[in-house]
């Protein structure tokens, strides 16, 4: 029932330590199960369609690689593994449970999980596939970019596709508010 | 005749800054702060921990736990443990000292440069002390994971895998930005939108 309220409110502690309450919640749960058995199992399979999807995108491109299971092979030797952690369900599980304890109608909810996995998971795919080129550059760059500067770049680009599908809603519930 | 400037968005502004600061800094971290950032949590730890470095640059730390272990079938009289030692690469050791470089990108990314100053010495305060406390618990973690193996204890299992799962592998990603939305009123209400769905639905409920 929005109807009736108008403009904008002060934020008040209550809304605050709600989405804190949920956020916590949400991610330890989630990532708790990552941690059980049957989850690996489908966390791995994830991986390897992952690797299989890069390693048809890099095909498609004109580039050489083979692919074993979850490993990108060059055809210097060079290999590269998507291991658990690699294929971005850690942060896919920070974005969901942001925008699940973010206050917005269910819609709007399973709109920002599927759009927002959905981008999240493309860019690790650039991740993975500049990860390949970059090892067969240099391990020691390989390592900065692969534990460093692509967590983080990943992290970042969760905030910000949060971010914008806040301002999404608040634009969609501004529209509602609106007198006819 | 001067072009206009596209006026972005503050999404797009900030992933822009955000993107381009993080990959500056980061570099710059990983060239030449790295070493003296370590050399310093090394500092900081040892005065809970005793720290030595072998010749490779590896950290030896010790633990102090106090425990017996009950007599087993392989070693028939119980043994006292003062403390653990182990082997922690000096790599290993790197993930808890990053989250600076990258809450720094964060903050000077944010909007509003007034606040950015103050937000960048508290945050720094702040996120220096998190990442001694995080090296910590990674130990304490580490420690107390490998005692339960020695003494073939499975109880709390998944909560250990848990704990050293989200403490260097979670938390040195997720603090930096989490300090940084705390102190950082503008960006935090720019992020949430907090003067209007937050509040709005808090006075619903």
């Amino acid at each position: 029932m929005r109807e009736g309220i108008p403009g904008p409110h002060p934020v008040t502690h209550l809304g605050r330590f709600r989405f804190v309450l949920i956020f916590t919640g949400c991610l330890l749960f989630a990532f708790g199960l990552l941690l059980t058995p049957p989850i690996q199992s489908l966390d791995v399979q994830f991986s390897r369609t992952l690797v299989q999807g890069s390693h048809w995108l890099i095909l498609a491109c004109g580039g050489h690689a083979s692919r074993d299971a979850a490993i990108l092979r060059a055809p210097g030797g060079f290999g590269v593994e998507m291991r658990d952690g690699c294929n971005a369900v850690n942060v896919t599980i920070l974005l969901w449970s942001a925008v699940l304890a973010f206050p917005a109608s269910w819609k709007m909810k399973a709109v920002g999980l599927v759009v927002g996995s959905a981008v999240i998971q493309a860019l690790n795919i650039v991740r993975f596939i500049s990860l390949f080129y970059v090892g067969q550059y240099s391990l020691t760059w390989f390592d900065f970019a692969h534990i460093y500067l692509w967590e983080s770049l990943l992290v970042l680009d969760t905030m910000v596709v949060f971010w914008f599908w806040v301002s999404r809603v608040v634009r969609l519930d501004a529209a509602a508010c609106a007198p006819a | 005749m001067p072009l206009p400037v596209p006026q972005l968005r503050p999404t797009t502004r900030f992933l822009l800054r955000g993107s381009t600061l993080l990959i500056g800094i980061l570099a710059l971290w990983w060239v030449s702060l790295r070493g003296p950032m370590l050399d310093l949590l090394h500092g900081a730890a040892g005065v809970f921990l005793q720290i030595r470095e072998n010749p490779s640059g590896d950290w030896i730390v010790r633990v102090p736990f106090e425990t017996l272990l009950p007599p087993t079938a392989k070693r028939p009289v119980a043994q006292q443990i003062h403390s653990i030692n182990f082997e922690m690469p000096r790599s290993d050791a790197s993930r808890f000292i990053f989250s600076l470089p990258v809450f720094w990108a964060i903050i000077l990314a944010a909007p509003c440069a007034r606040r950015n100053l103050w937000s960048l010495l508290i945050g720094t305060a702040i996120m220096a002390a998190l990442e001694v406390a995080l090296l910590l618990a990674f130990v304490d973690l580490a420690a107390y994971q490998a005692i339960s193996h020695i003494q073939g204890d499975a109880g709390f299992r998944w909560g250990r895998q848990l704990g050293l799962y989200i403490v260097p592998d979670v938390l040195p990603y997720l603090l930096p930005f989490g300090v940084a939305l705390s102190l950082h009123r503008e960006l935090r209400e720019q992020v949430f939108a907090v003067d209007t769905v937050m509040g709005r639905r808090a006075r619903i409920s």
